[in-house]
């Protein structure tokens, strides 16, 4: 396998299958008889959401978005707008948003202010990894995974040009 | 309020397009089976009922109220859309609101070779009995429009948009559609990236008068994804005299109202930043309750640059934030 660029692993899959083990069990005693619907953002969060909720050990349903940005009107920025939209009405629903990785928090608070608008009962949200030295503003995390410098990763699920998601474990990436 | 009305082939997925768009924009999705098991038992007795289930014609008949039936359902999907932002599948709706600006005419079609495959699917139908259903539904449909209204159901001009389900999804049907309707002028959705903005105001980034291009260039990062802000809302003082008057104070360029914090940008080199900085840490001092950021000018590049595309990119990891 042409592994050009990944350097150190950071954490192994022993680290995160740890690490995961205790967010599910953190998880089912928060969300106890609350039937929360677990909304993970494609793609990076793929193999985090499928071994989180298998660590999950209450009643739960599993939503998958997608957004993207597209050509604005009046500016060359564009605008963010959802590729794929859930599938279950979450109206009055406890809503866990599941992330590989929060840097500035745009993407987040964008995903936040939507759910926000479709009046769940509640909110939080769950990442892997927290890159806090990138934060632009202020989103509670309610369960982090681990702290993690500012630096470029890949690996399960994160990918670099869509190459090295399916790597077992994370690990720092140096390239062009 | 808005209105979006979706007149739909059977096969062609016009009902979970509807249904799903209903959901996305949190609009309420008006069926004709509602209307016949909510509305009309109010003015039709069982024979009534029956009769509209069967005959168009019967629609042009006088109800109990001097109406017809045909107006009837007309002044009541008018008045019920007055209040609540409504999908409407089918009812002639492309028609009832033809004149309305508020409202968002769509059509779904598909070819009959798909058509036939989903309807075969989902009625698991031989070849034979999946074509007769088809050309039956669609007479009715044609039928039901051109009797009530004298027009071809399948005249394209009666539509704002006519989606081909072929080769769009249901998801990229209710984007598409979603997208025309936040971007109509007149609409003003709850729902939306900026669902707390109407939709007719001009981003704010091309309103406020900023000091530096790189705070619009940032104005702009935030308008991107919808975020609510305003520009140097507030002073802080940070440093007084002796006898009180302040010497010191600091104005954070943006404040992010939905997540109260403050951001300020600095396209300074590193080096030239001491004083900022020492602002911002008496700042954090004096007012521990206040969030606060600084954008130095590496992040703040690196930023830009992350978001110097455009075209449906799909936005992952590393064009993340």
């Amino acid at each position: 396998m042409n592994l050009t660029g990944v350097k150190e692993i950071l954490f192994s899959e022993e680290v995160l299958k740890k690490r995961v083990a205790e967010l599910g069990k953190q998880i089912s005693e928060d969300y106890k008889d609350k039937n929360p619907v677990l909304v993970s953002v494609l793609k990076g969060t793929m193999y985090f959401v499928a071994d989180l909720t298998r660590q999950i050990d209450i009643p739960l349903q599993i939503d998958f978005m997608s957004i993207g940005v597209y050509p604005g009107v009046a500016k060359n920025t564009g605008i963010v707008r959802i590729n794929k939209d859930l599938d279950i009405n979450i109206e009055g629903r406890h809503v866990l948003m599941i992330e590989d990785i929060i840097n500035t928090g745009l993407t987040m608070g964008y995903l936040v202010q939507n759910m926000e608008a479709r009046k769940p009962a509640s909110i939080k949200v769950c990442t892997l990894l927290d890159n806090s030295q990138k934060r632009l503003m202020n989103i509670p995390l309610e369960y982090i995974g681990f702290e993690v410098p500012d630096i470029l990763l890949v690996g399960y699920g994160i990918d670099r040009n869509q190459d090295f998601r399916h790597l077992p474990y994370i690990a720092r990436y140096e390239g062009e | 309020m808005p209105v979006i009305t979706i007149s739909r082939q059977d096969g062609s997925l016009g009902n979970e397009i509807a249904a799903k768009l209903a959901q996305r924009l949190s609009m309420q999705l008006i069926v004709r089976n509602k209307v016949i098991s909510e509305w009309m038992p109010e003015i039709a007795n069982n024979y009534e009922l029956h009769m509209l289930a069967e005959s168009p014609k019967f629609y042009l008949t006088q109800c109990c109220d001097g109406s017809t039936f045909k107006e009837y359902i007309e002044n009541k999907l008018i008045e019920f859309s007055e209040k609540t932002p409504s999908v409407i599948v089918g009812l002639g709706a492309q028609v009832i609101f033809a004149d309305n600006p508020n409202a968002v005419k769509v059509r779904i079609i598909a070819s009959d070779e798909v058509r036939i495959h989903r309807i075969k699917s989902k009625y698991r139908f031989g070849d034979a009995e999946a074509i007769k259903f088809m050309q039956q539904t669609d007479r009715r449909h044609k039928k039901y429009i051109s009797t009530l209204y004298g027009i071809e159901w399948a005249e394209s001009l009666d539509y704002d948009m006519v989606l081909n389900t072929d080769r769009l999804s249901i998801e990229q049907c209710v984007e598409i559609i979603a997208f025309h309707a936040e971007t109509k002028n007149s609409l003003q959705f709850t729902n939306t990236f900026n669902f707390e903005q109407p939709q007719n105001e001009q981003p704010k980034s091309q309103e406020a008068k900023f000091k530096h291009p790189a705070e619009e260039e940032f104005a702009n990062i935030l308008d991107m994804y919808g975020i609510d802000w305003e520009y140097e809302p507030r002073t802080f003082p940070v440093e007084w005299d002796v006898e009180g008057n302040v010497t010191m104070a600091f104005n954070p360029d943006f404040y992010l109202t939905k997540f109260d914090t403050y951001i300020e940008i600095t396209t300074m080199e590193q080096k030239y930043v001491t004083k900022k900085n020492k602002k911002v840490k008496k700042l954090r001092e004096l007012y521990p309750d206040i969030n606060i950021n600084i954008v130095y000018k590496k992040d703040f590049h690196s930023l830009l640059e992350r978001f110097g595309f455009s075209g449906g990119v799909e936005i992952d990891e590393f064009n993340r934030s």
